[in-house]
């Protein structure tokens, strides 16, 4: 199997079973960073990358598949989050009403609460990536993030901006 | 069509940051600006969207596009929403690579992994927020919340085999919302 291939097999598993944008994120982090195929340095840059650029969230996965694979990483990336999604066009037309019974409800929500507990655990390694060398600054930044993106009255890229400037300050 | 691409052109590349600021411009694109679909039908495919595995916004888009030209529209939204911002996110990765050896972007990355980390750690606490039902049966999602952290941080096991044992628990154990509660299913 090629390598685009097989990128393309992951991304295309990954987004199929995860909810939202950023759901793939444990999974993606577990495929390919623990395989040795990406680094966390190179997902965080995606993530604030991901923050930082136009389009939904879930384009982190684009900046990422461009890290590993260059521009025919990217549209690898591009093809492979786009197609899962559009299951809900043919799914809507033929089964509204399935998708509307309480069966369907418990599994979304089981599947959004474990991705919940994941995702914690994907963010909490994420600020803690040092281990124990993890700077007091890294933890502020860490806890500011978490109560700033809940309130939500701050734009994404500000909270990721403002990051990398107390970094370059405090983590040269 | 044509004007149906512009519109999805124009939602891609002048929303930054994804969630919201998207949601908002497809929002006054389609409904306020052209009207292909009423306030109450955009709101119903967003809530259906909600239910759609990966990127959200793709499956609203796919399903707006859909109501409006069949297949082509799928397409053409789709494409329209993603190409060109892919396009903009590819670009600035490989702008970013060209620094990326340098100390000085090696020390913002220093500080862009805890504040990624930490949207990431608010994400789940919304989701969580959004999904939990009401009642003593909030102790079941707590828990189930609680055992997918602990297997993947202190077992590093399948996140993809905790997401399919979850949603098989769900269509069976976590399905009723409490009927007093008076809340909506999602």
């Amino acid at each position: 199997m090629t390598h685009e291939l097989a990128l393309f097999l992951v991304l295309l598993k990954d987004s199929a079973l995860a909810l939202g944008g950023l759901g793939s994120l444990p999974l993606i982090r577990q495929d390919l960073v623990a395989t040795g195929i990406a680094t966390d340095a190179q997902v965080v840059q995606a993530l604030a990358i991901g923050r930082l650029s136009t389009g939904p969230n879930g384009l982190w996965i684009v900046s990422l598949g461009y890290q590993i694979g260059g521009w025919s990483g990217a549209a690898i990336a591009v093809l492979a989050t786009s197609l899962p999604p559009l299951v809900m066009v043919p799914a809507t037309a033929a089964g509204r009403r399935f998708l509307l019974t309480p069966a369907f409800a418990g599994i979304v929500r089981g599947a959004t609460l474990a991705t919940a507990g994941l995702l914690a655990s994907t963010g909490t390694s994420l600020i803690a990536q040092g281990g124990v060398t993890t700077a007091w600054w890294q933890l502020a930044i860490g806890a500011v993030a978490i109560a700033l993106t809940y309130q939500g009255r701050i734009h994404p890229g500000v909270v990721v901006v403002g990051g990398a400037l107390i970094g370059m300050l405090l983590g040269r | 069509m044509r004007e149906l691409v512009r519109a999805w052109i124009a939602i891609g590349t002048q929303s930054v940051g994804g969630g919201t600021s998207t949601l908002l411009l497809i929002r006054r694109y389609i409904v306020e600006r052209h009207g292909w679909l009423s306030h109450r039908e955009f709101t119903e495919a967003w809530a259906l969207s909600q239910l759609s595995p990966g990127i959200h916004l793709v499956a609203l888009a796919g399903m707006i596009g859909q109501r409006i030209a069949g297949w082509r529209g799928v397409i053409a939204s789709v494409a329209g929403m993603m190409v060109p911002a892919a396009f903009v996110t590819a670009a600035m990765t490989a702008a970013y690579g060209l620094i990326a050896n340098e100390p000085l972007a090696r020390a913002a990355l220093s500080g862009m992994a805890p504040a990624t980390g930490g949207m990431t750690l608010a994400l789940a606490l919304i989701m969580a927020r959004d999904a939990r039902r009401h009642g003593p049966a909030v102790i079941v999602d707590a828990l189930v919340v609680i055992i997918a952290f602990a297997i993947l941080t202190f077992a590093s096991g399948s996140s993809v085999l905790v997401i399919a044992v979850a949603a098989l628990l769900g269509a069976f154990a976590l399905r009723r919302e409490r009927p007093e509660s008076g809340r909506a299913e999602e």
